[in-house]
């Protein structure tokens, strides 16, 4: 879709700020009621995810050119969904979906930041938006597991470029292998797994998202594999997501490292036997939480009238099926731990700063958000900070460093 | 040359410039400075009053209006400048209309508490009145000057239970404040079943506000509509005594709070004795001797709907708040029956004037404030009484919750006579210092009248300058009782 | 018109450079009002085009003031220099919208404190930024809780915000205008006006006097938009709340529901056979002072409020319609003991036989009931019920009277509205009036809402609708409607109310002489 098909959606929005909030149903208090980092930082409307329609309403009527500082708008944006899921508590309205194709008219119309045009380039020339392509295989060193690309296996494990390039994460990756193994399942890795293309797409490189997701699909299918397991969150709402969304993915079963261990726990092919005394708190990756929803294909038209209805009825994603249960019946299953919780949690969670190349076009906003959620992490009184996706842990870790946290930081 | 006009508006019988009726009016029983009208004026309809504004802005004379009968007490109808008119309104004795359905009556500035009461007792109704009101209080005088009202579960905002006035602008114009406004004459309105009793507006401002606390400054009102409460079924009172303070409010807030209590205040042991010194006078002596200092009364009710019911949970509930207290709620305290003081309370006062029973004049020094300042208060009052020579065991504090708990008006009454002239001077220099301290320990005088009127208006510089603009905006000529407040 | 560089220089010295924005883009977001604008707050250039559009008219710039010194200190450079400024909170509905160029908009985004919850003597006060599920958040915690404004728990919690500050609770807990405390302001001219209280000895509790009190200027049954200046803070009554600190809620958006619902906490919805047995059941429950909400909605908008898309909507609706019998109302009962309670439904139960209510049973259902109970209570699905069928939402709004007549208002603009759905220039939304009581019966206020598609024949009915609303209005003796803003509609209203609008104009002329404070929903200080 382009965002001229977005009109009539983007019109639905009637400005009621919603989207700035949590869904408020679920306040507990002042302090964390902001869902939306962009405009809790900047204060702007225009930064909010109902800004944003409004001036993507302004670009098809060509009322403004995309100068400096609206890019500055549109890319301070983690893409994180709050605003989607805060809007649709009430409203049959997509405002995620459309900030997207913002973003692709803006790439489109060659107006975009150079120093993610760096990113897709990098993509373009060596397959992985992040880190150098070499050396990314290096968090496999010596592991006992199947290279998919010279025997099949059931099961791939996709460990996402940023888990492969950050030394600090491969153990949670080759501990992620090694419990799958102990539980006797038939894995695999690609050692030179491509990248999944995702955060070209959040971007705006739609094309080159494609490109790269066709590149990906052919890999996945030559290994053979039926499921995918990944422990990126982020590459989990690609490869299960949006590879639907464009119709890529097939019969492939896609799911959360959290997703298949609860799975072997609940099965018994794996036991949490040794106690760990914490008090942790768990932070919902928005890629895996809200916007982890399976895609729903759906064809059809609005139907003319007044009320907004479609034919065949649309079932709008509004963050209610994502993956919030099995990270967190890991946790309960492990002898001492204590769960707690952030007032902030589940589809309406606190991004941690990372997506949407925020981190690289606007590091500084990335760590504020970051901060904020730590803080958050920390009113909590826990000891650590679980969560469940290689980009939020890399932000947390770096948070908690520069601003002296004693939270401890793991991933699932 | 102005008297003869206003024979011509009112006639003869109506217009006075005999020297003892000037006399009369030019003081009352505070401690302003005697100033004598030109003469004193008694219209009879709201038609006179706009004719004799009109007259007043043509040859630029000052106006003060009156309601209530004498005695007066705030020195706000004593006139502010020489060459004043005086206009008594109390014979403007009209009761326009009791409405039960929409509990609301109308009435015209002479009409007292006595004929209001009566007059809405008769539809089943009550008013939501001040502490014993002395006979001539006129009820519009009385809702203008936002007086404190005892049943706090039903002042929702300060301004209640004024619902609309129509008022004579010191321009000459006639207006008509909220719902009564329009569209329509009232008349008009009645017929399709309005009774003017939203207050607020006509659109985007709230007009009645600037009339109530004015002090005659803004216009002279001609009749006020005022919210009314149903009358209970049943009724029963209680008293609880105390030495202590902070228990008392502590009650007062959670009885306001949760809405358990009609009529609800405090009185020290002082006050109850001159509020009941009539009724009460063979077992007032002793039972003054053993009263606790303070004696919080207050009663609950039951209506239309399961009465008996509605007053058997309420005085039950009650009852826990009060075991958490450490206090007893009683029919009687020392002798006395809740009833009786209730009764008392809730009426005019019987002839003389509680306040002026026993010594013959009484000053009253009250605020608003917060239950946390109360100690505070108590405690700089009494160090002034000191200083003033005042016993201050011989003086009556009053405290009633309003605006649903929101603040407390506090009111220390100053008995004294009026004859004794050291007395009376230790009394006035206990007024004039008084202000001051009480203010600094968090008393808001939001009625100023008297000597540190001036004073208190002026720690407000900006409110000040906004009031002198809407004062501009009414009464452009400067008629409506110059001096007064800032103008 | 891009400001003058001396001027934005000026205006950046005041917010600072990260405060501030001219850029067209930005400027556009805040233009976006979501809603068709009628025709005089439309660019000739979009009327040229469509006749319509949803884009107001673009400010001169944003400015996001933290603290109430900047505030005035925009507002005197808006005076020396010939600007005009909207202020506003959160923004909806048009509350952010100028009359037209020339004017800067002062989004009081950053102004988001709240300064203090006063447990004893019950208020709480608060900058403009904060909401009112915020305020009420924090109240809970210790027993208490607010109005919040019908249009949701996004909007401000400053009672003085837009609009007239009525919602769902007003029943028990009155509304914006009667719940006013002391204020902190920012007259036209650019003085810090402290009202009350506040300006004496700078406490919160009063907002009146000394003598006269300033409330009566800065707003009255509806607020003035921004025309009387800007409100920096303001001090609010609070109430008792019988309830837990925190709603047990539970499930994921949209679909909530309560764990439970609370101890001495029931929601139910009766139907009555006739307007006058709802209306005589309405009364007896407001003079028994038994009910925490008591609300006149129609079965379309509970029915919105339940459903969590436009689909499921028109399926509850089916449902719902085939069991009311005719008007009806929401009511919620709560008590601060389980003796109060029972006496309290004991009523009910009393007065709902004794009119002949039907109890609707999806509400009876713990779930449901329960679920739309935390809605009411925090009003987060208003938006449900206007704008999430078709974008585009208005209402027509009488203002407080006696029921009678304000129910009768209603229902009269009822008709013509239900006359231009049937000629297909409004959409139907199968509702009529919905009427609702504050402060146990003293007051009462009904609104007829209404939905448009964007299209020219339906905007015509909108216009017809509210041309024939100021005509009945006018007729009907119920008081000036809510609706009345805008010199053209008081030049209607004033005539025939006293010639209020003569006063309101001076009072304007005298607080604001350069005619600062813009004025679009307002009154402008034209010469008699």
């Amino acid at each position: 879709m382009a965002l001229e098909d977005y009109r009539r959606n983007m019109e639905m929005c009637c400005r009621c700020s919603c989207c700035k909030f949590i869904p408020l149903e679920r306040l507990e208090g002042y302090r964390y009621a902001h869902v939306c980092p962009s405009v809790a930082r900047y204060n702007f409307h225009a930064y909010s995810g109902g800004g944003r329609i409004g001036m993507g309403v302004g670009m098809l009527e060509r009322r403004f050119e995309y100068s400096d500082t609206f890019l500055k708008v549109l890319y301070d944006c983690q893409m994180c969904g709050g605003c989607d899921v805060s809007c649709k508590y009430a409203m049959d309205m997509d405002v995620l979906d459309p900030i997207n194709e913002m973003r692709i008219a803006c790439v489109g119309s060659g107006r975009t930041l150079p120093v993610l045009d760096r990113l897709r380039d990098n993509l373009r020339k060596t397959g992985v938006m992040v880190g150098k392509r070499a050396g990314l295989s290096e968090w496999a060193a010596g592991l006992d597991v199947t290279e998919v690309s010279e025997k099949k296996a059931k099961v791939v494990y996709h460990a996402g470029c940023r888990a492969r390039f950050d030394e600090e994460q491969w153990k949670v990756s080759r501990a992620a292998l090694a419990l799958l193994k102990r539980a006797g399942i038939d894995v695999g890795i690609a050692r030179e797994e491509l990248c999944c293309g995702g955060r070209a797409y959040e971007m705006g490189y739609r094309e080159d998202f494609l490109t790269q997701a066709e590149k990906k699909m052919d890999q996945l299918r030559k290994s053979g594999a039926e499921t995918l397991v990944t422990g990126c969150a982020d590459c989990f709402h690609t490869l299960s997501v949006l590879y639907d969304r464009f119709a890529m993915k097939g019969d492939m079963e896609v799911l959360h490292i959290t997703e298949y261990l609860n799975r072997l726990i609940k099965e018994g092919r794996i036991e949490p036997a040794r106690k760990v005394e914490a008090k942790v708190v768990y932070h919902d990756p928005c890629h895996l939480g809200r916007l982890g929803e399976p895609y729903v294909p759906w064809e059809g038209k609005e139907i003319p009238g007044h009320i907004r209805l479609f034919d065949p009825p649309k079932e709008l994603r509004r963050g209610t099926h994502g993956v919030y249960e099995p990270p967190r019946e890991i946790l309960r299953s492990i002898p001492g731990i204590k769960l707690v919780e952030m007032e902030r949690r589940r589809e309406y969670a606190w991004c941690c700063g990372a997506g949407g190349g925020v981190e690289e076009s606007n590091p500084a906003f990335a760590a504020w958000t970051a901060k904020e959620r730590m803080d958050e992490a920390i009113s909590t009184g826990a000891d650590a900070l679980v969560t469940a996706c290689s980009g939020c842990e890399r932000s947390f870790r770096a948070s908690a460093e520069k601003n002296g946290m004693p939270m401890k930081i793991f991933r699932r | 040359m102005i008297y003869e006009e206003l024979v011509g508006i009112v006639g003869a019988g109506n217009v006075s410039e005999a020297p003892e009726v000037l006399e009369a009016y030019s003081k009352d029983m505070s401690f302003a400075h005697p100033v004598r009208p030109d003469c004193v004026v008694k219209p009879g309809n709201a038609a006179d009053v706009q004719k004799i504004v009109q007259l007043a802005n043509e040859t630029l004379t000052p106006l003060t209006p009156v309601s209530s009968g004498s005695p007066h007490f705030r020195g706000d109808t004593i006139p502010g400048v020489g060459g004043a008119v005086i206009a008594d309104l109390s014979g403007m004795k009209k009761i326009i209309r009791v409405d039960r359905p929409n509990r609301v009556a109308m009435c015209e500035p002479g009409v007292t508490f006595a004929e209001l009461i009566a007059a809405t007792e008769a539809e089943g109704l009550r008013l939501n009145a001040p502490l014993a009101p002395r006979q001539s209080k006129s009820v519009v005088g009385s809702l203008l000057e936002r007086e404190p009202v005892l049943m706090p579960r039903y002042h929702w905002d300060i301004s209640d239970p004024l619902a609309c006035v129509e008022v004579v602008l010191g321009t000459g114009d006639v207006f008509r404040t909220g719902a009564a406004a329009g569209p329509g004459t009232i008349e008009e309105q009645w017929r399709a079943g309005s009774a003017q009793r939203a207050s607020s507006g006509p659109s985007q401002a709230s007009f009645h506000r600037l009339i109530q606390g004015a002090q005659g400054t803004m216009g002279i009102v001609t009749w006020t509509s005022v919210a009314c409460e149903k009358r209970p079924r049943i009724e029963e009172p209680f008293l609880v005594g105390s030495t202590n303070l902070e228990r008392m409010t502590e009650l007062l807030h959670w009885f306001v709070k949760l809405r358990l209590v009609n009529e609800c205040l405090l009185l020290n042991r002082a006050n109850v004795a001159a509020v009941l010194a009539r009724e009460w006078p063979d077992g007032l002596r002793e039972a003054r001797a053993s009263l606790p200092p303070w004696v919080l009364l207050f009663s609950t009710a039951g209506y239309d709907y399961l009465p008996e019911e509605r007053l058997d949970y309420q005085i039950k509930d009650i009852r826990d708040i009060c075991r958490r207290v450490g206090v007893d709620p009683v029919p009687a305290l020392s002798g006395i029956p809740a009833s009786l003081l209730l009764d008392v309370v809730r009426r005019p006062s019987a002839e003389p004037y509680w306040k002026l029973r026993e010594r013959g004049g009484c000053l009253d020094i009250f605020f608003l404030t917060l239950y946390d300042k109360l100690p505070g208060l108590m405690a700089v009052m009494a160090g002034l009484a000191d200083e003033a020579g005042y016993a201050a065991t011989e003086m009556g504090v009053y405290l009633q919750p309003i605006v649903q708990g929101t603040n407390c008006h506090c009111e220390f009454n100053i008995f004294y006579d009026p004859q004794d002239a050291v007395e009376s001077q230790r009394v006035r220099d206990l007024d004039r210092k008084a202000a001051l301290k009480l203010a600094a320990a968090g008393a808001f005088f939001s009625r100023p009248y008297g000597e540190s009127a001036r004073m208190i208006m002026n720690r407000d510089a900006a409110t000040a300058r906004a009031l002198t603009k809407v004062k501009a905006v009414f009464d452009p000529n400067n008629i409506m009782n110059p001096g007064r407040l800032c103008f | 018109m891009a400001l003058e560089k001396g001027i934005y220089r000026a205006f950046e010295d005041i917010v600072g450079p990260d405060n501030i924005s001219e850029e067209p883009a930005i400027l556009d977001a805040y233009a976006w009002t979501g809603i068709v604008q009628k025709e005089k707050n439309s660019t000739p250039a979009a009327r040229k085009q469509t006749g319509f559009q949803r884009f107001a008219v673009r400010c001169e710039a944003i400015l996001l003031p933290g603290e109430t010194k900047e505030v005035q200190s925009i507002v005197r450079l808006c005076n020396k220099r010939g600007l005009r400024f909207k202020a506003f909170s959160t923004g909806w509905i048009g509350g952010n919208i100028p009359s037209g160029p020339g004017a800067v908009q002062i989004d009081l985004r950053r102004m988001n404190r709240i300064l203090e919850i006063n447990e004893k003597n019950m208020y709480a006060v608060v900058e403009p930024y904060v909401i009112g599920a915020q305020l009420q958040a924090e109240l809970m915690k210790v027993g208490l809780n607010c109005n919040i404004t019908g249009g949701g728990s996004q909007t401000s919690a400053l009672p003085i915000a837009a609009h007239w500050g009525t919602g769902h609770a007003a029943h028990s807990i009155s509304n914006g205008e009667r719940n006013l405390l002391a204020l902190e302001w920012v007259s036209p001219e650019g003085d810090i006006v402290r009202t009350g209280s506040l300006g004496s000895i700078d406490e919160w509790f009063c907002g009146d006097g000394p003598g006269p009190s300033l409330r009566g200027i800065v707003r009255g049954s509806i607020t003035p938009f921004g025309g009387m200046g800007v409100y920096t803070k303001a001090a609010t009554k609070v109430y008792y709340w019988p309830g837990p600190s925190m709603f047990p809620v539970e499930g994921v958006s949209p679909r909530y529901k309560p764990a439970e619902i609370p101890p001495c906490f029931m929601i139910r919805y009766f139907s009555f056979p006739s307007m006058e047995s709802r209306a005589e059941a309405m009364r007896q429950i407001s003079e028994s002072e038994i009910a925490f909400e008591l609300m006149g909605f129609p079965i379309p908008m509970i029915a919105s409020n339940m459903a969590t898309s436009n689909q499921e909507e028109r399926e509850i609706f089916a449902r719902l319609t085939k069991e009311v019998r005719g008007p009806g109302f929401v009511v919620i009962i709560t008590g601060s003991s389980q003796r109060e309670f029972s006496y309290r439904t004991k009523v009910l139960k009393e007065i709902i036989e004794a009119t002949d209510g039907t109890s609707l049973r999806a509400m009876e259902d713990p779930e449901i009931g329960g679920a739309q109970m935390w809605r009411f209570i925090r009003p987060t699905a208003s938006i449900r019920e206007t704008f999430r069928a078709t974008g585009d939402h208005s209402g027509v709004f009488p203002g407080h009277n006696e029921f009678a007549p304000v129910v009768r208002l209603a229902r009269d603009i009822a008709i013509v509205k239900k006359e231009l759905q049937e000629k297909g220039l409004l959409l139907d939304d199968g509702a009529e009036a919905f009427p609702w009581t504050e402060e146990y019966g003293n007051l009462s206020h009904a609104e007829v809402l209404y939905r448009f598609s964007a299209s020219p024949a339906s905007f015509e009915g909108v216009r017809h609708l509210n041309e024939e609303s100021v005509k009945l209005a006018v007729k009907e003796r119920a008081g000036v409607p809510f609706f009345v803003t805008g010199d053209e509609l008081h030049d209607v209203f004033g005539p025939v109310a006293s010639n209020y609008h003569v006063w309101l104009r001076r009072i304007k002329k005298a607080f604001d002489p350069n005619g600062a404070a813009d004025s679009a929903s307002y009154i402008t200080a034209r010469d008699e």
